[in-house]
């Protein structure tokens, strides 16, 4: 029979697990309101900042030529990056049928769309003439003009776009049924909203056939979208000619670091969630243990990729990469160059311990270091790259950051803050239904796994 | 959400894009109002350029008079149309070459030319209304194109100003879409370096 | 709207309303909305030789230097819009150095004095000129006799007037140059009892050594320096002749020069003497020098060895390879070396040429080079002014309060005299104390002349009129005449110009000065200019003649050549250590700025963002030390210092630079202004404040003070455009040994030659095997984009033996395609636009025990084949044209900084503010070039090859029916080049000089290896090696 967890099998009924879970839906803590509070400020803040951008022009930010791309690209592929676990846990981990995910996957397929939503901001921040943002999509004009499908840019628009609307969709559908539940638990002007949003669901068999059926399919259209859309990201680089970016192992090196730092960021926000959400007897340190054993795979992926472009710098011969790559950690900007391979390569490494894997205080700083070294992995990518390439006569001119980049940086937080809290507070952040299938069934025994 | 906005933001372009294309009016609208115009030729009045088409002159210069009814060359005013990229717009001392002599024959016309002679008198240019823009980025040869399409071909990209008594836009010459028509056209050149640099 | 439209468009329609003119500028630089309304404004009377959106151009004479280069004047709709070299001209022969076309930010200067101002009450408030001229008459009146007059080196009718004028009501003129050439007037009489100055012919000698004479940048007639040194130094089937370069310092001429050898400052003499006695020595001097055996008798080598510190060996060799290496050429008397000696170094250089046999080969006397009357002038009219018999002061073209040492207390002096007259353009440090102001016009506003040299007439005449409208009353002749012709001016209102204001005074004063009758200063300029046709034979027809000189910008003789012999009686030559003032540890060295010269360079925004050729600094002054002397300081670049002399101190940061003595502390000058307008006005430090009052010398001796250095502990940004001076052996700038171009090596060959390895061992094989066949593969798939229909491929060579660093090309390029000056805070970020840079990598220096060496590189657009810029554009704004170019469209470009992240060569440039309207105030903005697009903020540029003349020229060749002839035109670098190593064509035309000059055996292509196939050839510079 199918488990929540293993020697953790379910007490409460039905009924119980519906009130557990719409009882997160009543009247929020003072925390949740700080919390809130906090978001939409970061948020502000990045606003004002692009307000200023917009008016003066790019000059604010810290771009100190040639490096041309600096914190507003680092934070757009640290978001993608992001978005990356949700998907996996929520499409691909349904796909191979492991029913740990079901507790978690909720929190993780909307934590994708925000990251997602996110990250889909920066190409618009980015580029020197915000106002003509639209002049990189195809659209017939009598001008005969298109864009340069040849640019990774273009593809990075389509990839982007595409990521938005599946993920969307998906979390969307899964919604639905739960969305039900919680139409029947509520009264008033809520009702009303969440009947509209459940889309006239009863729950009869027609409904549920049709349903899963076609919850299978999405999860089958979301998964490729894990791996093509990081890969695509990670071409913006490798298809430069800059040394440092030029390498073949980028894609799967970018990928795997995207669910390492998607997971890093499911386990910064659902510890404290779970606690306080209180839900404890549903979301176990079983779940965290698996979460951080996936960890610990990526992990270990990325430090093998970051050997691997030290090697073939040295093996390659060529004096312009070995250049870049001796100064990554040499150079003037060790600190990060540092800072990337300890919190990403070393600190994943203290997870073979099961001891550190379900103490959730560890865990938690564990996952902060993650996300810190994964931002500055692409901050390293990116301007240390950029900063040495081929003309010495061009060198020197190191990034260094502004109030500008970090109030956008902020505001990205914000951003995304923002919309988990109030999607936290509004719709079950634990799947009602899945969870309702693995209570044994009193009359006959359950059919595994039915859908 | 984001999708939405884009989404949104596409449809108020798409029909931006359409306003620039259908907005100008077509030749067909153009030649009826020149018509009506052209019908009222003679009993013209300084008064009336306000129910004419175009933006009103500080001096109220016939066209329709000058090139159309006494058949004067586009160059003889526009001087350096065919020799240089602008065509230049006629020095005071090239109307004061006629009208230093021709006074005009009914009062309209004399009040018009006393008008000119004034300016002249008083070394005060005449500052017209501009009609035709370009956007500084664009680099619009007037030589090549009277060279490769004739002296004549004026009308191509300023209509029929023969009939206009008050010259107003027919073809919005600043939009691209209007250049590029015709460059497919005739199979020239649609390099951009050649006309944005 | 896209934001490519700025209001540029609105400030050029005022001033053309300004004009009363023109209907061709407004469409030119219309708006894209539509919603505003323009006005068209046409002329009244239309000048014939102006059509609206064709350049006319006018012939005039440059005035920023004593050397009088012939420029044209491009104007279009009346306005001038740049400045080039007028290729009729003997001195400059179509070349125009940097300072020489900054001279149109001067006219359009923001700090220009837009009218007279008298000073009333303390302050200078704005009269009319009928006042102003009236006040001066009244005050001509009042001072009687008591007039002096204080002016530039600059000599023409002008000057003949002024002088005549003040000698009339009893005072004198004293004409007075910062950085004229008294020692080595004063040397000339002594040596061969001559005044005058020689003209130098570089171009002839095959071996140059230059004592601090900087000929390349600051000395003499440097354009003269720079074409004659590219043609002996350049590399040419004949070879490549030597230059040594002896001073305490490596200037950009020390870094040009193939061997450079710093002497104990002040002991030049007893090396050039015991140079001279060696070749006496050897034989093969003149007859009459015999007479010297016994003069140069006390200066072996040995001796010189004791004073310099050279071993007596390298002064032998320096000798021997100076006598025998066929024509040479000696040179001294350049700001470097001007110690309280420097008389008798330019004696002893003198000297050392006579006794080789140059003068009258390399040297000519006759030429007649302006000079002034050195400091003892300046001195005479100081104690005139302690005497109070200066009673009214008249200043024209001189800033004596900045530009003469502190100490020398002119300024106090100045405040003495009753009242003072300014005709300064600009409110410098002099004009600030002065009680009338009455603004002469910019040379290229105004009629006026000047005599360069003898045989050479340059006319200047107004090109337009006056940015600041003056009462302009004055006629000008009507005329007639084709555009793109030469002709009269086209200004149909010509401004007062001081000479007017002079004439105009003499009515009024009447008395000695009634004798001026000329109605205006045009009039008796014509009349001087009668007297010269009769000499030059064009009496008959004055006006043709008139007419002729204008079109070609003045008459140019042939330059007489006066016999010089040796004076009877020459005094022994004399050395003695020179003294210095003080007892810091430490010589003081200041330096002329090649570009802002004495200071009269700062006020423009060009001058002080093109990097110095050495430091590559912008913006700020600084202090430069040896490596040594920095460890034992122990003070890094930027650190803040200050310099103690006991005459004064000063501050500014440090600058480490191996190519400097290390008992010397070397300081540019040229900044430090307390007035001179918003761009020099607080900037930097003037060296000039440690120098002594010159006392008893009879010019001012730059080189005369020892300052000691306190540390600040205060540091600076240095607003340096230098990244990493090194190539890592990258091969950015290639050069090989005169031996391997002489037998027409190509750069592989040399290098393997000289590392000794086969072909295709100087990679490892492993790489080899790596590109195999891939090389190949990308070649052939290049060709999938080449063009169906034959069209040019636009190309451009630039030959590194040639290239001397002097940044002419840079300042052309700002010039002609609107580039935005950033300033200090964005150059600190590596945010200057400058399209063309160029890079200079050190090679040897004190970390590796090597003599230093410069490698100059003009780094520029490479206009690449296969452009790694190009795929990576979302929008196509970064796309190739068919012929060739690495197109940038700025309307098309979003800024997405990609192409400039994958360009290899970092010459993409992106507009991170609204630079397009910080950097124009008006009337700055009115020097843009309306052919090429102003471009905004967010969009990325970089350069066009300047696609606006290619398109330019073939639209005319159309018209003509006719196909573009190779050389009819050129891009601005290679149009301004002094020393010709751009060269700009078509290299489709197997026939045109670009084409041939690619298959040069020299010729590389930065970063080869990449294969982006630039449309650049670089021709590797040529090193003289252990030979000779």
């Amino acid at each position: 029979m199918a488990v929540i967890a293993p020697n953790f099998t379910i007490t409460q009924t039905h009924a119980d697990v519906t009130r557990d879970v719409v009882a997160t839906l009543e009247r929020p803590s003072r925390g949740y309101y700080l919390a809130l509070f906090g978001a939409v400020g970061l948020f502000l803040i990045g606003l004002v900042t692009f307000a200023i951008l917009l008016r003066d022009g790019l000059g604010h930010a810290g771009y100190t030529p040639p490096v041309m791309w600096a914190v507003y690209i680092t934070t757009f592929v640290f978001w993608v990056g992001i978005g990356h676990a949700g998907t996996l846990i929520s499409a691909i981990l349904f796909l191979f049928r492991s029913p740990w995910r079901t507790a978690v996957y909720r929190a993780t397929e909307a934590m994708t769309v925000f990251a997602v939503m996110t990250a889909g901001l920066f190409p618009i921040i980015h580029i020197g003439r915000q106002w003509i943002f639209y002049w990189l999509l195809p659209y017939p004009n009598q001008r005969y003009l298109w864009p340069n499908f040849k640019s990774p840019l273009m593809w990075d628009v389509f990839a982007i776009s595409t990521y938005l609307t599946v993920s969307t969709t998906f979390l969307i559908f899964g919604l639905i049924p739960d969305v039900a539940a919680v139409r029947d638990k509520v009264t008033g002007w809520r009702k009303f909203i969440y009947s509209q949003l459940s889309l006239g669901w009863q729950g009869t068999d027609t409904q549920w056939r049709h349903y899963s059926r076609a919850y299978l399919y999405l999860a089958a259209l979301a998964t490729p979208l894990v791996l093509s859309v990081h890969s695509v990201v990670s071409w913006d680089f490798a298809s430069g000619i800059v040394p440092g970016w030029h390498g073949t192992i980028f894609a799967p090196y970018f990928v795997a670091g995207a669910i390492y730092s998607g997971i890093g960021m499911v386990l910064t926000l659902l510890i404290p969630l779970r606690k306080s959400l209180r839900l404890e007897h549903m979301i176990t340190e079983y779940h965290f243990d698996n979460l951080a054993k996936l960890t610990l795979l990526t992990g270990c992926i990325l430090f093998y990729s970051y050997g691997m472009e030290y090697f073939v710098a040295w093996y390659s011969g060529n004096t312009f990469e070995q250049t870049t790559f001796f100064l990554r950690p040499f150079g003037p900007d060790w600190w990060a160059g540092w800072s990337m391979i300890i919190c990403n390569a070393f600190v994943s490494q203290l997870l073979w311990f099961k001891k550190i894997r379900t103490n959730l205080t560890a865990l938690f700083v564990i996952s902060i270091f993650i996300n810190i070294g994964m931002w500055f992995e692409r901050y390293v990518i990116i301007s240390s790259s950029l900063t040495n390439d081929y003309i010495p006569w061009a060198w020197d001119h190191r990034l260094n950051p502004t109030w500008a980049d970090w109030g956008i940086l902020a505001g990205s937080f914000g951003w995304f803050g923002m919309y988990f809290l109030l999607f936290a507070r509004n719709f079950p952040i634990v799947a009602i239904q899945e969870i309702k299938e693995m209570i044994p069934m009193p009359r006959r025994r359950a059919p595994g796994g039915h859908h | 959400m984001r999708k939405t906005a884009l989404v949104a933001g596409a449809a108020v372009l798409a029909s931006l894009v359409a306003l620039l294309i259908f907005g100008t009016p077509s030749g067909a609208q153009q030649q009826k109002s020149t018509a009506a115009d052209s019908a009222r030729v003679y009993v013209l009045d300084a008064a009336d350029t306000a129910s004419l088409r175009g933006p009103r002159q500080p001096i109220f210069f016939r066209h329709d008079l000058h090139a159309g009814q006494y058949k004067m060359e586009c160059q003889y005013c526009h001087y350096s149309v065919a020799v240089a990229p602008e065509p230049g717009i006629p020095s005071l001392q090239t109307c004061m070459g006629c009208h230093a002599v021709v006074g005009g024959s009914d009062s309209t016309n004399r009040a018009e030319i006393a008008k000119l002679r004034k300016a002249f008198s008083e070394n005060k240019p005449v500052e017209w209304v501009r009609i035709h823009f370009l956007a500084r980025h664009v680099h619009f040869p007037h030589s090549q194109h009277i060279k490769a399409l004739g002296p004549s071909a004026c009308a191509t990209c300023h209509g029929d100003v023969t009939r206009m008594p008050q010259v107003f836009q027919v073809n919005n010459v600043n939009n691209m879409g209007f250049c590029i028509s015709c460059h497919i056209e005739r199979k020239v050149t649609r390099d951009c370096t050649t006309c944005h640099y | 709207m896209p934001e490519d439209v700025q209001n540029q468009g609105i400030d050029r329609r005022k001033f053309l309303t300004v004009l009363g003119a023109t209907s061709g500028g407004a469409i030119a630089l219309s708006g894209c909305s539509t919603s505003r309304v323009e006005k068209l404004i046409p002329y009244l009377v239309q000048s014939e030789d102006q059509v609206p959106g064709v350049p006319t151009y006018y012939a005039s004479t440059c005035t920023e230097c004593a050397s009088g280069c012939g420029v044209h004047v491009k104007t279009r709709e009346g306005r001038a819009i740049k400045l080039e070299g007028n290729p009729a001209h003997p001195v400059n022969r179509g070349k125009l150095c940097a300072r020489g076309q900054a001279s149109l930010q001067g006219l359009y200067n923001p700090g220009r004095v837009r009218g007279p101002m008298l000073r009333t009450g303390g302050t200078l408030k704005p009269i009319s000129w009928d006042d102003a001229i009236a006040r001066l008459a009244a005050e001509v009146g009042k001072a009687g006799g008591r007039v002096a007059a204080i002016s530039g080196a600059g000599r023409g009718t002008f000057s003949d007037l002024l002088a005549e004028w003040v000698g009339a009501i009893g005072g004198r003129v004293t004409r007075y140059e910062p950085f004229d050439h008294e020692p080595m007037r004063l040397a000339n009489r002594q040596v061969f009892g001559t005044d005058e100055l020689p003209a130098h012919d570089f171009g002839k000698a095959r071996f140059i050594i230059s004592f601090g004479a900087d000929f390349l940048d600051t000395w003499l007639s440097p354009m003269e320096g720079q074409r004659g040194f590219s043609q002996s130094h350049g590399f040419s089937e004949r070879g490549m002749a030597r230059h040594v370069y002896i001073g305490p310092r490596m200037s950009m001429t020390g870094l040009n020069a193939d061997e450079w050898v710093s002497v104990t400052p002040g002991s030049e003499v007893a090396l050039a003497l015991a140079m001279a006695n060696v070749l006496l020595g050897a034989g093969g001097a003149p007859a009459d020098a015999g007479g010297l055996r016994g003069a140069l008798a006390g200066y072996t080598p040995a001796d010189a060895s004791r004073e310099t510190g050279l071993p007596a060996a390298t002064i032998e060799r320096l000798a021997r390879e100076f006598g025998t290496a066929g024509p040479g050429l000696a040179v001294a008397g350049g700001i470097a070396t001007q110690d309280r000696h420097a008389v008798e170094l330019c004696a002893a250089v003198n000297i050392l040429n006579y006794v080789a046999g140059n003068i009258g080969q390399t040297v000519r006397f006759g030429a007649e080079l302006p000079a002034a009357d050195g400091y003892q002038g300046v001195a005479g009219l100081m104690a005139a002014m302690d005497a109070g018999q200066v009673g009214l002061l008249l200043v024209h073209e001189a800033n004596p309060v900045y530009t003469l040492p502190h100490a020398a207390g002119f300024e106090a002096r100045l405040r003495k005299v009753p009242f003072k007259v300014s005709t300064s353009l600009y409110l410098d440090e002099t004009a600030a104390l002065c009680d009338l102001l009455i603004p002469n016009l910019h040379p290229l506003e105004r009629w006026d002349d000047t005599r360069p040299g003898a045989g050479l007439y340059g006319l200047m005449q107004p090109v337009m009129e006056p940015v600041f409208p003056t009462m302009g009353e004055v006629p000008s002749v009507t005329h007639t005449g084709m555009p793109g012709t030469y002709m009269e001016s086209p200004a149909a209102v010509v401004g007062i110009s001081t000479g007017d204001v002079l004439l105009r005074v003499a009515k009024k004063a009447g008395g000695p000065l009634s004798r001026f009758t000329a109605a205006t200063f045009e009039a008796y300029l014509k009349d001087a200019w009668r007297g010269l046709a009769g000499e030059q034979g064009g009496a008959g027809d004055f006006d043709t003649f008139w007419r002729e000189a204008l079109a070609r910008g003045g008459v140019y003789g042939e330059r007489p050549v006066t016999e010089v012999r040796l004076a009877s009686g020459l005094s022994p030559a004399r050395y003695a250590r020179p003294a210095f003032d003080g007892d810091g540890e430490f010589i003081f060295a200041p330096f002329p700025h090649s570009f802002l010269y004495d200071g009269r360079g700062t006020n423009r925004p060009w001058l002080l963002e093109n990097p110095d050729p050495v430091t590559k600094i912008t913006w700020h002054s600084w202090v430069e030390v040896s490596p040594a002397t920095a460890r034992r300081l122990d003070v890094e670049r930027g650190e803040m210092v200050r310099l103690v002399s006991p005459h004064g101190a000063v501050e500014a940061p440090i600058w480490v630079y191996d190519g400097l003595r290390d008992d010397v502390i070397a300081m540019p000058t040229g900044f430090g202004h307390t007035e001179y307008g918003q761009y020099a006005k607080g900037r930097g430090a003037n060296a000039l404040d440690l120098l002594g009052a010159p006392g008893d010398t009879p010019f001012v001796p730059y080189l005369s003070t020892r300052v000691r250095v306190e540390k600040l502990n205060t540091w600076m940004a240095v607003a340096t455009t230098e990244g990493t001076p090194r190539q890592l052996g990258r091969g950015i700038a290639e050069a090989m040994p005169l031996a391997a171009a002489a037998r027409g090596l190509t750069v592989k060959q040399a290098y393997r030659e000289a590392a000794g390895v086969a072909e295709g061992e100087e990679h490892p094989v492993t790489e080899i095997a790596a590109i195999k066949g891939w090389r190949a593969e990308q070649i052939e798939m290049r060709k999938l984009g080449d063009y169906v229909v034959a069209q040019p491929s636009w190309g451009m060579s630039i030959d590194l033996a040639r290239c001397t660093g002097c940044s002419a090309c840079v300042t052309a390029c700002y010039a002609e395609n609107n580039i935005p000056t950033v300033g200090y805070d964005e150059v600190l970020r590596g945010r200057e636009m400058s399209w063309m840079r160029i890079e200079r990598y050190w090679e040897g220096g004190e970390q590796t025990g090597q003599p230093l060496q410069a490698r100059f590189v003009p780094m520029l657009c490479q206009h690449c084949e296969n452009a790694p810029c190009e795929p990576v554009c979302p929008v196509y704004a970064a796309y190739h044209t068919a012929d060739g170019l690495n197109g940038q469209v700025y309307n098309r470009c979003v800024g997405t900084r990609y192409c400039g992240n994958n360009c290899p060569y970092k010459v993409r440039y992106f507009n991170w503010y609204k630079y397009n309207e910080r950097a124009f105030p008006e009337p700055l903005n009115l020097q843009l070039n309306p052919d090429v697009t102003v471009r905004a903020r967010g969009v990325m540029e970089k350069c066009t090859m300047c696609v606006q003349r290619i398109r330019g020229m073939q639209h005319q060749a159309r018209l003509e029916d006719r196909a573009i002839k190779d050389g009819e035109f050129m891009t601005a670098c290679a149009q301004a080049c002094p020393s010709d190593a751009i060269v700009f064509g078509d290299m489709r035309d197997p026939a045109s000089r670009v084409a041939r000059i690619r298959q040069d055996p020299r010729g590389y292509h930065v970063l080869e290896d990449l294969n982006t196939r630039p449309a650049i050839t670089y021709l590797a510079k040529v090193l003289h090696g252990a030979e000779a």
